[in-house]
């Protein structure tokens, strides 16, 4: 008879070695992450990472609770990218996303493919240049697509951003804090 | 220094302490060396009795309020001459409400702020080398020119 895995205990039942017993808990479906009052369009200020200070434009909230934002690239070198909304602070200002479709950039937009973890089968010391021809222009390709996503939101953003005087040099500079600004009183 | 705010009737008064703090009033009647009946119908502040030293005095004057006058008299007097639209002219006022709009500026507006400034520091330090040159040193600075910075 096949051993369960949480058996009924009989008087002292001592645990073998192989044996792992967890108590899984199964969620069923990915619980909604909240949102805090930020909007599509919203410019928010990342807090941490390689840009931090830098100022984004929020584009949309991902399944998996993460904020999808855009520099946009041309303005501030910040890219598509994944952000955890507890490392943001919103600001009022807002840019009109109207005519921004990032409906087909979802979480697996970010998903790492079988090329870029091909360096954990190699192991270690496996190089970039290691990649097969096939996995070269397969990674060609998925680069050039990206970089076609990337520019058809930016345009799009871009042309609104202009509208606004000094909008573009406001999401190129970096947020900072003097000796005197107190960040409590601060309205952001 | 001859003395000239007085506390009496139509006196218009500066709370400076308390749930009011910052608004005007007008004081309507005298209780005793310590104590005044104020009232701001227009400016949201209530009948009340209120320490002396919790106001500071203006320079202005209701015209037309008399001892004890109701809240319905004092506001027929502001409407005849408002003393309330005179204060917000003098440079105390302006002040308290220059920083009130600075406490409001939101990250993009304090972005705005700090480009004007720079642009207006390089138009005047522009001019003032041209003055320089032509006056061989003897310039003085120009007034505040370009446009109202907040």
């Amino acid at each position: 008879m096949p051993a369960k895995k949480r058996t009924v205990r009989i008087g002292n039942w001592y645990k073998s070695d192989d044996e792992n017993v967890h108590f899984v808990r199964k969620r069923k479906a990915p619980r909604p992450a909240k949102l805090r009052k930020i909007v599509p369009g919203q410019v928010l200020i990342l807090l941490a990472g390689r840009f931090q200070g830098k100022r984004v434009v929020f584009l949309k909230q991902l399944k998996s609770g993460l904020l999808l934002v855009t520099g946009p690239f041309k303005i501030n070198g910040v890219p598509l990218k994944r952000v955890n909304s507890a490392y943001v602070i919103p600001t009022s200002t807002k840019v009109d996303v109207n005519g921004v479709n990032a409906g087909q950039v979802d979480d697996d937009y970010f998903k790492r493919t079988q090329a870029q973890r091909r360096k954990n089968e190699q192991g270690f010391w496996a190089k970039r240049g290691e990649l097969t021809a096939e996995q070269q222009a397969a990674e060609k390709t998925r680069l050039d697509g990206k970089r076609k996503t990337q520019k058809s939101i930016d345009d799009a953003l871009i042309a609104a951003v202009k509208k606004t005087p000094l909008l573009k040099q406001y999401l190129g500079a970096r947020f900072s804090i003097g000796k005197t600004t107190r960040p409590h009183e601060l309205v952001f | 220094m001859v003395l000239a705010k007085f506390v009496e009737v139509g006196r218009v008064v500066k709370i400076n302490y308390g749930p009011q703090e910052g608004r005007l009033a007008t004081i309507v009647e005298i209780l005793n060396d310590k104590r005044v009946l104020i009232d701001g119908p227009t400016t949201g502040v209530q009948r009340q009795v209120i320490p002396i030293r919790r106001l500071t005095l203006t320079k202005f004057n209701l015209k037309g309020a008399t001892r004890g006058a109701r809240t319905g008299v004092i506001t027929k007097a502001i409407k005849k001459s408002d003393p309330f639209a005179q204060y917000a002219q003098t440079v105390a006022a302006k002040k308290v409400a220059k920083k009130a709009l600075r406490a409001k500026l939101n990250d993009f507006d304090r972005f705005r702020v700090m480009i004007l400034r720079k642009r207006r520091s390089a138009l005047l330090s522009t001019q003032l080398k041209s003055l320089k040159k032509n006056t061989g040193g003897k310039a003085q600075t120009q007034a505040k020119g370009g446009n109202k910075k907040k």
